[in-house]
């Protein structure tokens, strides 16, 4: 009987790797479903009024939260094409580097090409430290728990955010964070304000639960999955696109991987069995 | 057109070595680790000093004189390094606890306790006003839920004549829960598989300029 080669763990992460790479260059279309949950936060940003402020806010950290980018990049796009206007509100150390991330990948300001203009069309805050009481005093008076942006500039420069003084400003609130408790708790569940989730794909479970304590309050859409809808409804393919094809090609791939390693196991017991028989005699 | 901004080299090369972890063990893996965790001890020192700096200036020039109370207690807590004086510390964390608590435990009861309470009551009631495959879906949930938590709260029952169904039922919630693990595996292998695609993506699109 031929002898069946080894399956190593690093051809395994070559292959991945290589199939992952191919993905993000070349887009291979792989199928997938818009759920009504991303039409859901799309519906409710297409009917904001022109100019309402919209919140980037949460904790957690950038390697976590990058699976959320997907949503959040084309969520910002479609604010920008509205024309409403964005306040970022990092809760977290890490939280900084990704929404000034995702805004920057959204491709949405003047020196890209875009319509918004820092300052007047969105605004990065920097690091609020302080955790529950924080986000707190920051819905009660805005400036209270903050007096600068993220580069130091004071707040009362800013033209965007002579509209912004307490949470009776804010129209929606989006987290593409992991820490999503505290907003509901506080922003959605306090404050009444409508609240849209992208969530990790370990953190959309425990989220979905909230849509029925908050019926018309909590929207929550899949990070990536959902992502991918989201850019399917803005009419680009991104990072989303290319996530649902690594996902597809990884899963095909794992399939295969599996057939392969069950061969291998039962030709080598097979003939575990013959040397057996062959000690015995 | 590839970039020529060597922060997006370091920031491809840095993913490369964080993925070689699945490789196995090797030097580049541990050159991502180290300089990781360096960067974020780092970073967060910077940003604590910086947010200090920010948060003390209305202090320094004199418009919110009481927010000396707040350094004061600052600097109590410091001293829970020094054994001898540690005991100092113990006030600003009080404050803190006693502060944090006050602030989340209402908002923690109507939201988590209560508020599931009465979704669980919503969806109940609304078992025989939907299409069938919704109906079923609210069936599932409701039958898990009570189940699940029967489990969790009768996992050492008193003999009698309940015991038999409670233990059905109790059986049935370790199911629920245990397909609730799996559905976590699950969606754990889709968040790797979609947080590996988006650092690669990010690294690649970047370095590419797509």
């Amino acid at each position: 009987m031929a002898k069946l080669p080894e399956l190593k763990s690093q051809h395994i992460w070559a292959v991945v790797l290589i199939a992952y790479v191919t993905t993000a260059v070349m887009p291979l279309g792989a199928p997938f479903k818009i759920f009504d949950t991303t039409q859901e936060i799309y519906s409710f940003v297409e009917s904001l009024p022109k100019g309402s402020i919209v919140v980037m806010g949460g904790a957690s950290v950038f390697a976590f939260d990058l699976e959320s980018s997907a949503a959040m990049i084309s969520c910002i796009k479609h604010m920008a094409r509205r024309g409403l206007r964005l306040v970022n509100i990092p809760l977290g150390v890490e939280a900084v580097q990704y929404q000034k991330y995702c805004t920057d990948a959204a491709r949405v300001d003047q020196k890209y090409g875009g319509p918004w203009k820092y300052g007047v069309d969105y605004i990065q805050l920097p690091y609020i430290p302080g955790g529950d009481p924080a986000l707190i005093q920051l819905l009660t008076n805005v400036r209270s728990a903050v007096s600068a942006d993220v580069y130091g500039t004071p707040l009362d420069q800013f033209p965007i955010m002579k509209d912004v003084q307490s949470y009776k400003d804010i129209a929606l609130w989006t987290c593409p964070h992991w820490g999503i408790t505290s907003i509901f708790r506080f922003v959605t569940g306090e404050r009444r304000i409508p609240t849209a989730h992208f969530a990790q794909a370990a953190a959309y479970t425990g989220s979905y639960g909230y849509r029925t304590v908050f019926p018309g309050l909590v929207y929550v859409t899949n990070g990536w999955l959902g992502g991918a809808g989201y850019e399917k409804l803005m009419g680009f393919a991104g990072v989303g696109h290319a996530a649902n094809d690594g996902y597809a090609l990884s899963s095909a791939l794992l399939l295969i991987f599996t057939a392969l390693g069950n061969i291998t196991r039962l030709s080598q017991t097979g003939k575990e069995e013959e040397e057996e028989k062959v000690e015995v005699k | 057109m590839i970039s020529t901004d060597p922060w997006v080299w370091l920031s491809a090369f840095m993913t490369l070595c964080s993925f070689m972890l699945l490789y196995g063990e090797h030097p580049l893996f541990r050159i991502g680790e180290y300089t990781y965790t360096a960067t974020v001890v780092a970073h967060s020192v910077v940003t604590g000093i910086e947010t200090l700096r920010i948060r003390y200036a209305p202090l320094i020039a004199g418009k919110q004189p009481f927010l000396i109370v707040s350094l004061i207690l600052g600097f109590m807590a410091l001293f829970v390094a020094w054994r001898k004086y540690a005991w100092l510390a113990s006030f600003p964390m009080a404050i803190l606890i006693g502060i944090g608590t006050g602030a989340t435990i209402r908002s923690v009861v109507m939201t988590d306790i209560i508020g599931n309470a009465r979704a669980v009551l919503l969806e109940a009631s609304r078992v025989f006003v939907w299409d069938p495959p919704t109906q079923l879906g609210y069936i599932v949930r409701i039958v898990f839920t009570t189940s699940a938590l029967i489990y969790l709260l009768f996992t050492l029952f008193i003999k009698g004549p309940l015991s038999k169904p409670v233990a059905y039922i109790s059986t049935l919630g370790k199911y629920a829960i245990l397909l609730y693990f799996g559905l976590t595996v699950g969606n754990a292998w889709q968040q790797q598989s979609g947080l590996a695609v988006s650092a690669i993506n990010r690294a690649i699109r970047q370095l590419l300029g797509l």
